[in-house]
């Protein structure tokens, strides 16, 4: 290839390697054209040396074009070998910067395609409103709030309105019956007793409940709220200690297959009070209601 | 007189015999010689058909892949509006 260069540098790469198979096709004729000769050859030193009287000196001149005969191909093997392997390195190189081109390609095309699916990505996500905060991050303290002041009926209301969408609950338990909404419900409603009893269970609850204690009495239906409050009442006038209201919560959280629970008061240590909560009413409006007869709790004590 | 034409054809057996054995060598060595040329023949186009068969399988991979982009630079091509 430098050679061609250097005799004709005005030449391009295409007309370079239009010469490079030029000379190859032209190496491989002239091999061929090796073996007419040859044999040519051959019959002319036959023919000498049966008509011939020096049949020596024929012979020495038959070794000498035998060696040179052999000479003569062996060099034109190798050329036409040089040649042909010359001319598959160029067509690698081709192959190569072809190769090259063809992933910058495919480079361009995956940028493109990249950025069209964030632009459409982009699109979507400014027409979804995704809520950001939690129901049972906000309701407690808005809540809270709304049982100490009685002017924030208004808010209540709002309140309804305004909440967030309630985490996933598990099959069968409607959104509306949970305890944050029973808590809600409590403070919205104009009950003499109710609304002490909420308060202090608002005021205990809400900074002392754990989220473990939270989960586990949502799960409960729409009456377990109640026992909770009117047991507070009847145990004691003073609010009652975390122990007390955490396993009671807990043991709560079972459900309403659990009919008797059974609890040691902090004031009278010996003494075993069982507690059976009131039957649950099945329907919301119901337990609402049902909330002004006061449902006492039966209490049997056991010593 | 016969006794120098009896040496005289030994010598000349002998001369005969060794120009023989000169000839028969000089032809074990040009059979040798066509007999590595022919090897050469043979490992020369072994080595180009296995590069020849590489280059040609480079060569389908690269046609697949220009074929998948020329299916995909249609499609945009055709849908404008995906990048507007």
């Amino acid at each position: 290839m430098q050679q061609w260069r250097t005799e004709n540098p005005a030449m391009t790469f295409d007309e370079v390697s239009m010469e490079r198979s030029k000379s190859f096709v032209k190496a491989l004729q002239e091999l061929k054209n090796l073996r007419p000769q040859l044999y040519s050859a051959a019959e002319y030193c036959e023919k000498s040396y049966v008509h011939n009287e020096q049949k020596q000196m024929v012979l020495d001149n038959l070794k000498d074009y035998a060696v040179r005969a052999l000479v003569n191909a062996v060099d034109h093997l190798g050329t036409v070998a040089y040649k042909l392997t010359d001319l598959f390195e160029q067509q690698t190189l081709d192959i190569s910067t072809l190769e090259l081109k063809i992933s910058c390609l495919n480079q361009q095309i995956l940028t493109c395609q990249t950025y069209t699916d964030k632009e459409g990505l982009r699109q979507q996500r400014m027409f979804t409103n995704n809520p950001r905060h939690h129901k049972h991050y906000i309701l407690p303290n808005s809540a809270s709030r709304q049982v100490q002041s009685s002017s924030q009926l208004q808010k209540d209301a709002t309140l309804n309105h305004v909440q967030p969408k309630p985490r996933p609950h598990p099959p069968g338990t409607p959104a509306s019956k949970t305890l944050s909404w029973h808590l809600a419900s409590e403070t919205n409603s104009p009950l003499n007793g109710a609304p002490h009893a909420a308060s202090s269970i608002g005021d205990i609850m809400a900074p002392k409940i754990t989220s473990e204690a939270f989960h586990f009495l949502d799960t409960e239906d729409a009456g377990a709220p109640m026992p909770l409050s009117t047991h507070l009442r009847s145990a004691s006038g003073t609010p009652t200690s975390n122990m007390a209201l955490r396993s009671f919560g807990i043991r709560d959280s079972l459900g309403p297959s659990k009919t008797l629970t059974a609890f040691r008061s902090f004031d009278n240590p010996g003494r075993l009070q069982v507690y059976r909560p009131p039957a649950r009413s099945k329907s919301m409006l119901s337990a609402f209601f049902a909330k002004n007869k006061s449902l006492k709790p039966r209490k049997a004590s056991i010593s | 007189m016969s006794r120098a034409g009896g040496i005289t054809n030994a010598v000349n057996v002998g001369i005969a015999v060794q120009a023989d054995w000169e000839n028969r060598e000089f032809i074990s060595n040009i059979s040798l010689n066509v007999r590595r040329l022919f090897e050469f023949l043979l490992q020369f186009e072994a080595t180009t058909k296995s590069k020849l068969a590489a280059l040609n399988e480079k060569l389908d991979i690269l046609e697949r892949r220009l074929e998948v982009l020329e299916v995909q630079v249609s499609t945009a091509t055709t849908n404008p509006s995906v990048f507007t």
